[in-house]
């Protein structure tokens, strides 16, 4: 790729995410001209003036931004996380909940409906055993005193499995018409709630992750030689690993815990990005982000369009992904991969 | 200077040893052949160099310093790796990987520099390969994988270089174009060498060659010679060591000297080997 091609290629992704949220903001139940949707966000910023009628400023400041927003966080982490992790454990294969996050905040969101019958005590249920999940595939993991890549992901897959058992059997004792159908809606990921309240709680560990990972980013492309190379090239593999680990951590349980478990994205996003700008993580990461954000955002707006009823991400990001990974499994069969 | 030397090393997993009361130093401008069958602890013994298992006994002295308690960074800056083995992954370019070679002195969130992109672009020119450097490695021949690598190596400027094997799986050009570049180098640049190897006449290549060679016979965790390749490899001590019959042989080479050259003739029965 030229210089000059590259330049332009990140305009595009920097601007992308801006011209989504945007997007965001016209499109809905309740259409708004553009014109008016400028004039909002131009009365909002600078002046109070009541241009527009003040139903638009609501939908737009008090629904559709703050949505818009989180989705764009949550997309961003998910993808930066995904591709982070896909490095790490040398495997294009993986996305961010490979070390049990996603099934440790599932039942710990499960386990929050269940106790309390209410949503309120979901984020920091979901956060704290997202968190708990991975700390436990870590420590399988430490039973070789390496940490090999290869034991944190078979220590994945074994917590993963685990907390997937624990919530069945969640959803097997709750209340089948109150509790229970909470839980399957809150699993199936949802940004409908969306408040302001959400992105500064959850955004916290989501921001420190994603900048975590966007500092270290370099390194992954070292650390994707293996544990041995690494290390023959100076790297010290374990405070590494452990601090990509953390970061991914941080920012995918942020971003599940306000909006459920959404699928697809920390496996898709990464190799769209491979396939526009190579693998080198220094890139690769940046236009993950980008993209993840974009995809989410746009992915959200289809949900809100398509039917009366919202559908919930977890089954769209799914549908588009699904088909879109296997053109990608065979395009990508001669694209270099050995 | 001596830049490496190991003392009286010993190393075991569990309780089974690998090697044993090892000792040798190598010095600039110098190639040093491990030589053994397989499984006689040869890598062990080069992994221990590199800091991936510490000694049951003994030292390591780099440049001097015990390295025992050196970081990763602080050996990679002394000691460039090419593995025996590389496992692909994703298709970095070469440029990118060669790049990598960098990461000992940088720091835990810095990328390459500009300074760090020339620098792997002038050793792709050196070694003959930057016609690679926007190539995927993934697509990249046996051979070709093989300069990356030690390539890769020499970025990281360092004043040992080890190589695992490094003709392990080459065809017969690539063998002889990885040690003519090993052999450049060390006359260049007075890098120090020391290269695990299965092919005894490697040790008489470089030595004809003006290198100053020397080959340690390692055999069941023990040295069982070491010195000048003549002194080292004979017929006696190539049946003991492999239980093969050998007839060594002297070619006039192009330069007009004679050249030693082992040649294998078949596998000797155990017992008789005494």
């Amino acid at each position: 790729m030229t210089k000059k091609k590259r330049t332009i290629l990140y305009i595009i992704l920097f601007i992308a995410p801006l011209a989504c949220i945007f997007l965001s903001l016209c499109v809905g139940r309740y259409p708004l001209p553009i014109g008016d949707v400028i004039k909002v966000l131009w009365c909002g910023i600078f002046s109070d003036g009541d241009a527009v009628p003040h139903i638009y400023q609501t939908i737009i400041w008090e629904i559709r931004m703050p949505r818009a927003l989180l989705g764009s966080l949550v997309g961003a982490c998910l993808a930066v996380s995904g591709a982070a992790f896909q490095g790490l454990f040398r495997n294009p294969l993986v996305s961010s909940g490979i070390l049990g996050v996603s099934s440790g905040a599932g039942f710990g969101a499960a386990l929050a409906i269940l106790l309390f019958s209410s949503v309120a005590a979901v984020y920091p249920f979901a956060l704290v055993f997202g968190i708990l999940a991975v700390v436990c595939s870590y420590l399988i993991a430490r039973l070789y005193s390496t940490t090999p890549a290869i034991m944190l992901v078979l220590g994945g897959v074994i917590v993963s499995s685990v907390f997937a058992a624990l919530l069945s059997f969640v959803k097997y004792v709750a209340d089948p018409y109150e509790q229970l159908p909470t839980i399957v809606f809150w699993l199936m990921g949802s940004l409908a709630s969306a408040r302001y309240s959400d992105i500064f709680v959850a955004g916290v560990p989501m921001v420190i992750g994603v900048v975590g990972l966007l500092a270290i980013r370099w390194q992954i492309n070292v650390l994707s030689m293996g544990d041995r190379e690494a290390h023959a090239l100076g790297v010290n593999t374990m405070l590494s690993k452990c601090i990509i680990i953390l970061c991914a951590t941080l920012a995918t349980a942020g971003a599940v815990c306000v909006s459920g478990v959404i699928g697809w994205i920390g496996l898709v996003i990464p190799h769209i990005g491979r396939m526009l700008v190579g693998n080198d993580n220094r890139v690769l990461i940046p236009v993950s982000l980008s993209l993840g954000a974009c995809f989410l955002m746009l992915v959200d707006n289809m949900g809100r369009m398509i039917t009366g009823s919202e559908i919930p991400l977890g089954i769209l990001t799914a549908l588009v992904g699904g088909p879109f990974f296997v053109y990608l499994l065979k395009k990508t069969k001669g694209g270099g991969w050995a | 200077m001596t830049l490496i030397s190991v003392s009286n090393a010993s190393f075991s997993y569990g309780t089974r040893s690998i090697f044993d009361d090892i000792s040798f130093s190598v010095e600039p401008g110098e190639i040093f052949c491990l030589l053994g069958p397989n499984g006689c602890g040869k890598t062990t013994l080069l992994d221990c160099m590199l800091g991936f298992h510490r000694l049951r006994s003994g030292r390591i002295h780099i440049m001097g310093k015990d390295s025992v308690k050196f970081r990763p960074g602080r050996i990679a800056r002394s000691i460039a790796y090419v593995p025996q083995k590389h496992e692909r992954t994703f298709p970095y370019t070469v440029r990118q990987i060669v790049t990598m070679g960098r990461a000992a002195y940088l720091g835990l969130f810095e990328a390459p520099s500009k300074a760090d992109l020339r620098m792997a672009d002038e050793v792709l020119e050196r070694i003959g390969i930057q016609h690679l450097g926007n190539r995927p490695y993934t697509l990249l021949s046996g051979g070709e994988t093989q300069l990356v690598m030690i390539a890769r190596a020499l970025v990281q400027k360092t004043p040992v270089m080890i190589l695992d094997e490094p003709t392990a799986h080459l065809d017969f050009r690539y063998e002889l174009i990885i040690m003519e570049v090993i052999k450049e180098l060390v006359k260049d640049t007075g890098l120090a060498i020391i290269m695990a190897t299965h092919f005894p006449n490697h040790g008489f290549y470089f030595q004809n060659s003006g290198v100053s060679t020397s080959i340690a016979l390692l055999n069941e965790g023990r040295f069982l010679a070491v010195g000048s390749p003549e002194s080292v490899l004979d017929e006696k001590r190539l049946r003991q060591v492999y239980g093969v019959t050998t007839r060594v042989i002297s070619l006039p080479t192009e330069n007009g000297s004679t050249m030693k050259h082992i040649v294998p003739l078949s596998t000797a029965s155990w017992e008789a080997q005494d």
